[in-house]
């Protein structure tokens, strides 16, 4: 009885690949909705739901290989035996329905539609030599200078940021639904915390249209506000910034 | 008599390759001959002129116009107008190769020169290892190993040698200016390397020639030991002088930027990235070397035609995966150093590396590190099979696949997920939650970790398979307890000594706040490793190991996963003592289980031992899987490291104005690695075979007379 129980591996694998879909597809976005008190849910996106799902088959078959025994009792599963009734049930469904999924993967990857390219984003562009030395002169003022510039710059962040970035800087601003790649939000901790803020320096002087030509097309909105903003107004902005969204620079390390 | 004809027919291909080869410089022209004169006659102006200052280079400097190969400008450029023999004198920067790409052919034979040196690098550490174990062991299996694994390294030395002859030539017949450079910082070094690289050759020929001759008493063996002892202090030397050159590339020290007159060797040699760089490969070449012999091992038993052939290679290649896990497991946090010390040398190229340009190198690495971790953990789930006893563990295999895939995903999941239109319209911002928190690297750290200690955990149930029941500890005697005291009093003084040192880093007080925690956590930790010592000395060893893993995973894993989100927001110059009290905390659950698991089972009767050679062929698929993919990832890695410099031969010092100073896209990066790893893997099928005719010969004579006897039972 044990060993017939056993030749249901096969089974069991696809029972987990189906559940892991089932999961990505329809529970976690549920499930991040929830969690992050959004009011629509968050879909899982199609790149990360083919990696996870290659995961999960590959997962599947490395186990049912772990041994000599569970590749014979996976295989099984596929063979003409005396197996008890829901066994012969099973087989006829996955004979049937292996064919139709793949038919129904190749109709569905193969009419033609309409949709935007997957495009591979670099999130940090590389920063020109011009700009990696230079250091915020306010960063080394007295305590209340420094928090003086950062009430300025939060001033200025309302004035010139707010509109695309939000006026927590969270990205929400009332424009941000206009973009098809909408403004970063400042206090996700991937963002500007990663960098050093003579890099924001650079962005928010040169904008969109000084992105390098590496890694092109970039897809940034970003304007260049060189002509309109002085330097020490730019340095007050990103200062007002950190502050407004809650984290601190990139700091520079000593080398050990 | 076969081997001879073969070679007869060898000889006579490269005689009329060399013929060929003869003719062929003949007919070509030599068109740098003058140019590199005119250099010459350059360089003996500048040093008529005094001192060892450089050519001029402004930092930061707008690169030039293009250079075409002969240092002519390019096309359209004025320059083209000066007069033939100003011309002449003009320094030669940039000359190409055969019309090809100069640093597509730089790249190429670099990595290669790097795969066969890592390789011989990394090979005679475990080799005089297995050595030692078996002399001291008394098992004559151990030696005959180490001198296989010997044979491969003196097949594969000539090709590094040779390989690094025409790097050297490359290098500087095809950026004379730039070698100049290098030249003119670091020629007391090359002197050095030039020594040292004699010192290599003359200790591996004498080890591996006199292995039979120093067999016999003891103080011949340990002679022969302090031949490959002297052997690896060469090699490690060898590596240690080139990895200053290499690093000093990326970080530049001890010369003036401007005009590249160099101020302190020392600090040239001795740069930033220099020993983050050294240790990286040291355990890198180790886990490379590994990975190989473990190939090999698995290609020998796929071909052997008898159970005893197929019994050693199975414990070949058993050992060469053992020891490719073993360097793999601090990998990780070598390379975190290195990272940190990339990004504290210049924020610009940490910036390009993680978040930049290479970037998607890094989802690539990810796959490959992920790959090798599954692969070495499938390998040793399989091996459980031959053993007779293992069934009472293999119940923890589905776990272990679990969580470690579990792991994977996270571990490849990237910050910028590719995204169409729709899905971002749909998603509502710029991170879906599974890149926002599985994409940065305070996730990467902790799911390596549990990778980390998931394997170890794979390796510790592999290695009582053949066990019986424990004894108690306190029949063990002395030894037990003295082991497990001095392993415990290296534990608390790894945790407790880092602790201490937390209290007194020059940090901003309110950053410094962020440093408690970290504290609290390696005193957690230092108490639980006491635990687990009072335990196992109660007879609860089994109990004391659980919670030590328990107790590890929740404080390095969970709780640091959410910790580094934190510091990464407010406080990023902690993430430095973060990391490092990560690594301690796991490594101290490492030492100490491994320590209390053998202490355990040191008298544990054996169940039925081990069937060596009885393992699926798919394992040795395995075996062959992990050597590729280790290779990939030194191929990949390698232009990571030397691509950050972007278009600078010397980072901020020395700008390429060539024309092929662009980085190259991931699809001719991807060619280039894939050529890269197929040469490299031919090369050495052809070595190996090499190296094995004079054995098929030994064999055939003596076939009588020799016995393959069986590896030992225990391991």
């Amino acid at each position: 009885m044990a060993n017939k129980r056993k030749t249901f591996l096969f089974i069991w694998i696809i029972t987990a690949v189906v559940c892991l879909f089932l999961f990505l597809k329809y529970a976690s976005p549920k499930i991040f909705q929830v969690l992050m008190g959004k009011g629509h849910p968050m879909p899982t996106p199609s790149t990360l739901m083919m990696w996870y799902m290659i995961m999960g088959v590959l997962a599947g078959l490395v186990y049912a290989t772990t041994s000599n025994q569970k590749f014979v009792d996976f295989l099984s599963f596929l063979l003409p035996d005396q197996g008890p009734r829901i066994k012969f049930f099973l087989q006829k469904i996955i004979f049937v329905g292996f064919p139709v999924l793949v038919g129904w993967f190749v109709y569905t990857w193969s009419i033609p539609g309409a949709a935007s390219p997957v495009e591979l984003r670099i999130q940090h562009p590389t920063l020109p030599q011009d700009f990696e030395k230079l250091e915020n002169p306010f960063r080394q003022a007295d305590a209340d200078t420094q928090r003086r510039c950062i009430e300025e710059g939060k001033i200025l962040f309302q004035t010139y940021c707010r509109p695309c970035h939000g006026s927590k800087a969270d990205g929400n601003g009332p424009f941000a639904n206009s973009f098809r790649l909408r403004p970063i939000n400042f206090q996700d901790p991937g963002t500007i915390a990663t960098v050093v803020d003579n890099y924001l320096f650079w962005r928010i002087k040169e904008g969109g249209p000084g992105l390098p030509s590496e890694s092109t097309p970039w897809d940034s909105g970003m304007p260049s506000w060189k002509d309109d903003l002085k330097d020490d107004d730019i340095w007050k902005i990103i200062m007002g910034e950190y502050d407004t969204a809650g984290v601190m620079p990139r700091q520079r390390e000593k080398l050990e | 008599m076969n081997n001879l004809k073969i070679l007869l027919q060898l000889t006579k291909r490269s005689a009329f390759v060399v013929v060929l080869l003869f003719f062929l410089s003949l007919a070509l022209p030599m068109p740098s001959s003058q140019n590199v004169i005119a250099g010459d006659v350059l360089a003996e102006e500048v040093k008529e002129g005094g001192g060892v200052e450089l050519p001029q280079f402004e930092a930061g400097q707008s690169p030039v116009s293009p250079q075409s190969p002969e240092g002519q400008p390019a096309e359209g450029a004025e320059a083209g107008v000066a007069g033939g023999e100003e011309e002449e004198m003009a320094p030669v920067q940039y000359r190409a190769f055969f019309g090809m790409d100069s640093r597509t052919v730089v790249w190429i034979v670099s990595e290669l020169h790097l795969m066969f040196a890592a390789f011989v690098l990394g090979v005679p550490i475990f080799a005089v290892i297995v050595e030692i174990v078996g002399f001291k062991g008394g098992d004559i299996k151990y030696d005959k190993m180490a001198k296989e694994f010997t044979k491969l390294l003196s097949a594969a030395f000539a090709t590094t040698a040779s390989l690094g002859g025409l790097l050297g030539f490359c290098l500087f017949g095809l950026y004379p200016e730039f070698m100049g450079h290098m030249t003119n910082v670091f020629a007391p070094t090359m002197y050095v390397y030039a020594l040292m690289f004699f010192g290599e050759a003359f200790t591996l020929y004498a080890y591996y020639y006199s292995w039979e001759i120093l067999k016999g008493t003891a103080a011949r063996k340990w002679f022969h030991i302090t031949l490959g002892v002297l052997l690896n202090l060469f090699g490690t030397g060898l590596m240690f002088l080139t990895n200053s050159w290499a690093t000093y590339m990326m970080s530049p020290a001890g010369i003036v930027p401007a005009t590249g007159k160099v101020l302190s060797l020392y600090h040239a040699f001795y740069n930033p990235l220099w020993m983050p760089v050294n240790i990286h490969r040291l355990i890198a070449n180790v886990c490379f070397g590994g990975f190989v012999v473990g190939a090999y091992a698995a290609v020998k038993f796929l071909g052997a035609k008898t159970e005893e052939e197929k019994a050693h290679y199975d414990w070949m290649g058993y050992v060469g995966n053992f020891i490719g896990v073993g360097a793999l497991i601090p990998l990780p946090f070598a390379g975190y150093w290195l990272g940190r010390e990339v990004y504290s040398a210049s924020p610009v190229m940490g910036n390009i590396m993680m978040g930049g340009a290479f970037s998607w190198t890094f989802i690539i690495q990810a796959i490959l590190i992920g790959m090798l971790f599954i692969g070495a953990n499938y390998y040793l789930w399989l091996g459980m099979g031959r053993i007779r006893g293992s069934e009472r563990y293999t119940k923890f295999i589905k776990y272990l696949v679990f969580v470690i895939f579990m792991c994977f995903a996270v571990w490849l999941t990237p910050h910028n997920l590719p995204l169409s239109g729709e899905e971002r319209a749909m998603i509502g911002e710029q991170y879906h939650p599974f890149s926002k928190y599985f994409g940065v690297m305070a996730a990467k750290n902790a799911v390596v970790n549990l990778i980390i200690l998931s394997t170890f955990f794979s390796f510790l149930i592999y290695r009582r398979s053949n066990k019986g029941e424990m004894v108690p500890f306190s029949e063990q005697g002395r030894a037990g307890k003295i082991g497990i005291f001095s392993v415990l009093i290296f534990c608390l003084l790894m945790l407790v000594s880092y602790a201490i040192s937390l209290n007194f880093v020059e940090l901003e007080a309110n950053i410094k706040v962020f440093v408690k925690p970290l504290i609290r956590a390696l005193y957690i930790q230092s108490f639980a490793v006491c635990l687990a010592v009072f335990l196992t000395f109660k007879n609860r060893g089994k109990l004391a190991q659980a919670m030590l893993f328990g107790v590890t995973a929740c404080i390095a894993v969970l709780y640091f996963w959410y910790y580094g989100f934190e510091v990464m927001q407010k406080a990023n110059l902690v993430l430095r003592y973060l990391s490092v009290t990560q690594v301690s905390i796991v490594m101290s659950c490492l030492i100490m289980n491994a320590v209390i698991d053998i202490f355990m089972f040191r008298k544990a009767k054996l169940v039925g031992g081990i069937a060596w050679g009885k393992m699926p062929v798919r394992s040795q698929y395995a075996l062959i899987l992990l050597c590729v993919v280790i290779v990939i990832l030194m191929g990949l890695m390698g232009f990571i490291r030397s691509g950050l410099r972007m278009d600078w031969h010397i980072y901020g010092v020395l700008q390429d104005t060539s024309q092929w100073a662009y980085t190259p896209t991931l699809a001719f990066m991807g060619r280039i690695v894939g050529l890269i790893v197929a040469l490299f893997l031919g090369l050495v099928t052809f070595v190996f075979w090499l190296a094995n005719l004079g054995e098929k010969k030994e064999k055939g004579v003596l076939k009588e007379g020799c016995e393959l006897a069986e590896p030992h039972p225990e391991h």
